[in-house]
């Protein structure tokens, strides 16, 4: 027997330890980085969402609570805060001023305003707590309820004070503390301001009926009417006195016509900056006084402020910026007028008091409004006690309620706390105190994105304006501007770069060798890390005047290069078959190149000649409207489309006829007969392109307008050349490997079949290919739609809604980049920035998704082939 | 355009090597030994094919892709009306002798050729010929079927369609002659315009030949046009390919011998880019010249 062949011993194959160690860390750290991503982009989806969502929250009025010990009395004429909501003001017609504690209840003060005893015969009291009283006697008194605030450290503040945590409050001297932080508190006490009393030119024989005033840039702007019905405006000028340091009135009285009716008006009502005045009459009748030239003051219109014939006013209020009328009436109708500008206004000052929002229609009659100092919040209240907050722009009820037990007592006097977060309601016999929360009533759904009447606006548009220099200024948050902008951007820079991404995609892929393939594809990708902030600076600081300035030259390129190119083709098919088959590499390439010179130069001689002929020598004058017809820009527009028409006519009614007779012609009387054929249709194009420009300027149609109009040096072509370069090399290699991955088998058979490159390429490869083209330029949308840099340096950042080419737009993305930092925190105009944010994000998500989607399936679908 | 005569011999053509040199050679081998080595070597080519018309007359055909010869002084005349068979092992040069003759290996980068090909008379490598219209006049199908991803009608009409041909009545016309010529029209004539992807393989192949027969080739190429295929399709096309003899001018590429002895009247042995021995398909697999054709072929060998 064979001594036993002691087998290699059989190698031990186990994993080791370290390889699965490595394993299990490789694992870990893909999956928390996956993951990681993932809950990133969620969080950031999750921030955005958190930070937007409190725009759609409710205007909420707390339960109110009863000041004990409230005196019955009759209606006062306006009542007020201070400035957080502690203490309350009522001025009674009896020319008392009472301060009261909005907490206890208890009256801190009592101000006698009478004059000797002689109460006014006339008031007015408009926001901020400043009123007007006239006397019997003509003497007016000017004065404001106001307060002192004053502040306490811990040494100076009492035992009592000490004991409250920070934001509670409690009696302090003759006002109210209130602790504001660990060490401070913070009291409010009464202090009524008066100016020096002033006399008014009327004789003792005829006392003052009724009177307004309201505050000018340099003083007060009173209107008073006589009881004999004599109306007299006075401009009250202030001078402090250097000598005496003592405040010195200055009065010049202007007479006004007399209001025309049985009676005299009841109200006067100053708006604006005191620009206008308003008689009224308890019906609703009322004549506006244009005060712009005080020396000629003249009745501009007569408006009936209450339609209903049986219903009276019985409420008046401004709102903020005292532009915005409201009256409240008895049959419950609540209406906003203000004045707007009609086209053809007959009117001394061109415009005409409007009733614009209608707030509510009917219902018990409106007993008192109160108006916000610091947007368009209007509070109402009712005959049956009803409160109900109101916002203005949108025409929104924002909430009501009932603040008083008896259901029965009206509202008699509102007030709205400064900073909008308290409602003071006097009842018949109790005051009420409610918490507001206002919420974002500017930035609603509807306010957002439908379009809103805002003041001196002649009707609903969507506006974006954020901000202004005054305080009084209604911001404007419409963002549909905004979203036409970045969609107008995305066009205009997808109508300049998709046919050059995409045809030079096709080029490399179907018509280049593959040694050239490569590097062209990688130089073009290279264009993709041109930072945008350089794009934009060149684009605004270099491209955009570099436009202005050769407009027409720039117009006529879009015209002198397709057909610089076109006839050189028609001229290449005069060469001998021999040496254009020879010359169809390099040498053709370089003919094509040099058709671009050419190009250049026939576009900067005709510009000119063209402007010169159609346009009165003056384009950007024509595109103003100031010279010219619309029949050449017409011409010009359609001369396009009636060129493709020409040669789609020709080719179908022709065509084929045409491809048998020439069948047999030789190779040059084919050319001759090409480029006579090219000649008469660009002839017949442009026949059919004065036709219908002609049609259309006799049909009254003028292109200024439309797509053309005013020319500013920051504009969408601009704009669309300079983001075309962004977005080409996008869509350019995405395109490239659609087209090339389409199976080479499904070229040769083409090709093979006696196809041209240029055939091959229309009828195979670009519709095997036609979903990843697509999700390639969903791709460049995205981006488009993302871009900052550009938009912001180049477009001029107007919101304006116009398919206008040559004027500006401001996108979403750079309204967030310009105004984000202004933007105070939490305020409605940050959310609304965050907002936009999110409707980015939305966009281009879908898009992405979009695009992705339609890649799936055409992968999945080129495995088929 | 003027057909050659029947063709005389040439002088610079390859003549008609005395065959029992090699048949004798002391070791068998001796001929692929000597183009192993690069050594200058003439095609047996049988005294039949002389007598046949050329429709494709391929002439001291070089081709280099790049630095890398890939055929070497092809000659051979492509007889009319007949089917024409190109054998041999991979990488001999078949299917890149098959895509010179429409050009199609212009295409690839670096390709550079020398030699000439007639058509009909007409030069296929001449300077100044339009490639285009060359292509026009030849019909091919691909190892695999390659269907445009369109209906089955648009597929068969493509040819027509980059022509221009608007008229439709022509158009249907031409769509049923060709798919009754590929044996394909009962299957289809009720679904013309369904997409031809879906299709079966061998369908789609049939389809591929309507498509090339549907331009009226003046030679058809198949390049392996069943090496795709199941054996039943493959059966089919070779029925087909027996029907479409006498009205095409067919070069066909294949790797099987029986398909070969089967559907073709001429057969060509390729050896390294070089034509070995071209005759009558009976006397190459009977009776072969050359004892390396006769490995070849009874399967010794390759």
């Amino acid at each position: 027997m064979q001594p036993a062949k002691t087998p290699r011993p059989r190698r031990v194959r186990t994993t080791s330890r370290s390889v699965r160690a490595a394993e299990r860390v490789a694992r870990t750290l893909i999956s928390v980085g996956g993951i990681g991503t993932i809950a990133a982009v969620v969080l950031i989806l999750v921030f955005l969402v958190s930070v937007v969502q409190p725009l759609a929250s409710a205007t909420s009025l707390e339960k109110p609570s009863l000041l004990p010990g409230s005196p019955k009395g009759e209606q006062p004429l306006r009542v007020g805060t201070d400035e957080y909501g502690l203490i309350g003001w009522a001025l009674r017609s009896n020319g008392q001023l009472e301060y009261r504690d909005l907490a206890s209840g208890a009256e801190l003060e009592r101000v006698d305003l009478t004059r000797g005893g002689i109460p006014p015969a006339a008031s007015s009291a408009w926001a901020g707590g400043e009123f007007a009283l006239a006397y019997p006697d003509g003497s007016l008194c000017l004065g404001r309820a106001d307060f002192a605030t004053s502040f306490l450290d811990h040494d100076k503040a009492p035992e009592s004070l000490r004991a409250l945590a920070v934001g509670e409050h409690a009696p302090h001297g003759r006002g109210r503390a209130q602790r504001i932080a660990a060490e401070q508190w913070r009291v409010q006490e009464p202090s009524t301001g008066q100016r020096p009393i002033v006399q008014l030119p009327v004789g003792a024989d005829d006392p003052i009926a009724v009177v307004e005033a309201t505050r000018t840039t340099k003083g007060f702007r009173v209107a008073w009417l006589t009881q004999s019905g004599r109306l007299s405006v006075g401009v009250l000028e202030e001078r402090e006195n250097p000598m005496t340091a003592e405040l010195e009135v200055e009065i010049s009285t202007f007479a006004a016509p007399a209001p025309t009716g049985a009676t005299p008006p009841q109200r006067l009502v100053l708006t604006g900056l005191g620009d206008s005045l308003l008689a009224c009459w308890e019906d609703g009748r009322a004549l506006r006084y244009d005060l712009r030239r005080l020396d000629d003051i003249e009745i501009s219109e007569e408006v009936d402020l209450l339609p209903e014939p049986s219903a009276r006013i019985s409420a008046l209020e401004l709102l903020i910026g005292r532009g915005t009328l409201v009256v409240g009436g008895t049959d419950g109708s609540l209406t906003c007028w203000f004045r707007i500008r009609p086209p053809l206004s007959s009117t001394r000052d061109g415009t005409r008091l409007m009733p614009v929002h209608a707030l509510v229609a009917s219902g018990p009659a409106i007993t008192s409004l109160a108006a916000s100092e610091r947007s368009r919040i209007l509070v109402s209240g009712t005959q049956d006690g009803e409160l109900r907050v109101h916002y203005v722009p949108t025409n929104e009820e924002r909430a009501s309620v009932r603040p008083f037990e008896s259901a029965a007592g009206p509202v008699m006097a509102l007030a709205l706390a400064p900073k909008e977060d308290a409602v003071l309601a006097y009842g018949r016999d109790s005051v009420a105190r409610l918490a507001l929360d206002v919420g974002h009533p500017d930035g609603s759904a509807r306010a957002l994105f439908t379009p809103l009447w805002y003041e001196d606006y002649s009707g609903p548009e969507h506006v974006w304006q954020s901000s202004s220099g005054s305080d009084d200024f209604e911001p404007k948050l419409g963002l549909v501007p905004l979203v036409f902008g970045t969609l107008k951007a995305t066009l205009f820079s997808l109508l300049f770069g998709v046919p050059i991404a995409l045809l030079a995609a096709i080029f490399t892929s179907e018509f280049l060798s593959p040694a050239w393939r490569t590097p062209i594809k990688s130089a073009i990708e290279m264009m993709a890390s041109l930072p945008s902030v350089v794009l934009g600076f060149l684009a605004a600081l270099i491209f955009a005047p570099f436009v202005q300035n050769w407009l027409p030259s720039v117009l006529a390129l879009f015209f002198c290069l397709p057909l610089c190119l076109l006839a050189g083709a028609y001229l290449w098919q005069f060469l001998p078959a021999r040496t254009a088959i020879r010359a169809s590499g390099m040498p053709r390439l370089l003919a094509v190149a040099a058709c671009l010179p050419f190009a250049a130069v026939m576009a900067l001689s005709t510009g000119p000649l063209v402007e010169r002929i159609c346009f009165g020598g003056d384009a950007t004058g024509w595109l103003n409207g100031s010279v010219g017809s619309g029949f050449p820009g017409w011409f010009w527009m359609l001369l396009p489309l009636s060129s493709a028409l020409a040669i789609f006519a020709a080719a179908h009614f022709g065509g084929t006829w045409l491809r048998r007779r020439s069948a047999s012609w030789s190779r040059r009387r084919c050319a001759g007969f090409d480029l006579l054929r090219f000649v008469a249709l660009g002839l017949g194009g442009a026949a059919l392109a004065a036709l219908f420009a002609a049609l259309l300027h006799a049909g009254g149609l003028d292109p200024r307008g439309s797509v053309v109009d005013t020319y500013v040096q920051r504009n969408a072509l601009v704009v669309g050349f300079v983001m075309g370069f962004t977005v080409i090399p996008i869509i350019y290699t995405l395109a490239e490997d659609a087209l090339s991955s389409v199976p080479q088998a499904l070229r040769l058979a083409s090709l093979g079949a006696g196809a041209t490159p240029w055939q091959t390429a229309m009828r195979i490869v670009v519709p095997t290919a036609g979903s990843g083209l697509f999700s390639a330029i969903m791709v460049g949308l995205g981006r488009a739609v993302g871009e900052t840099m550009i938009v912001l340096m180049a477009t001029g950042n107007t919101p304006v809604m116009e398919w206008n080419v040559f004027n500006g737009f401001r996108t979403l993305s750079a309204n967030i980049a310009v105004e984000l930092p202004e933007a105070a925190r939490d305020s409605t105009h940050y959310r609304t920035l965050f907002l936009a944010a999110l409707t980015l994000f939305a966009i281009t998500f879908v898009v992405n998704t979009l695009a992705e989607v339609v890649r799936q399936r055409f992968r999945k679908r080129s495995y088929q082939l | 355009m003027q057909h050659p005569p029947v063709l005389t011999p040439e002088p610079g053509a390859p003549s008609q090597a005395p065959a029992t040199v090699y048949k004798r050679a002391a070791a068998r081998g001796a001929v692929f030994q000597a183009i192993q080595s690069g050594a200058s070597f003439a095609t047996v080519t049988h005294a039949a094919v002389a007598g046949e018309e050329a429709v494709l007359d391929i002439r001291g055909f070089d081709l280099w892709y790049g630095a890398s010869r890939a055929l070497w002084s092809v000659a051979m005349r492509v007889p009319r009306g007949k089917v024409t068979a190109l054998i041999g092992p991979s990488g001999c040069g078949k299917s890149t002798l098959l895509r010179s003759v429409n050009r199609l290996n212009d295409l690839i980068d670096g390709v550079r050729v020398d030699g000439d090909m007639l058509l009909n008379g007409d030069s296929i490598y001449g300077s100044g010929v339009d490639v285009i219209e060359l292509r026009k006049r030849i019909g091919m199908v691909f190892q695999k079927p390659n269907p445009f991803p369109m209906s089955i009608f648009e597929n068969v009409v493509y040819s027509l369609r980059i022509d221009g041909e608007r008229d439709r009545r022509v158009l249907e016309e031409v769509c049923e002659q060709s798919l009754v010529g590929a044996g394909l029209w009962e299957e289809v004539k009720d679904r013309l315009q369904d997409s031809a992807l879906r299709l079966s393989g061998g369908q789609q192949q049939r389809l591929c030949i309507a498509r090339a027969i549907a331009a009226e080739p003046e030679v058809l190429l198949l390049d392996e046009p069943c090496s795709a295929l199941d054996p039943i399709a493959t059966g089919r096309i070779e029925d087909l390919i027996e029907e479409l003899k006498g009205s095409y001018s067919i070069l066909i590429v294949t790797h099987n011998m029986q398909q070969a002895s089967r559907t073709s009247d001429y057969t060509a042995f390729m050896y390294l880019g070089r034509l070995v021995e071209y005759g009558p398909t009976r006397d190459i697999f009977l009776n072969p010249q050359l004892a390396e054709t006769e490995d070849y072929v009874s399967g010794r060998f390759g």
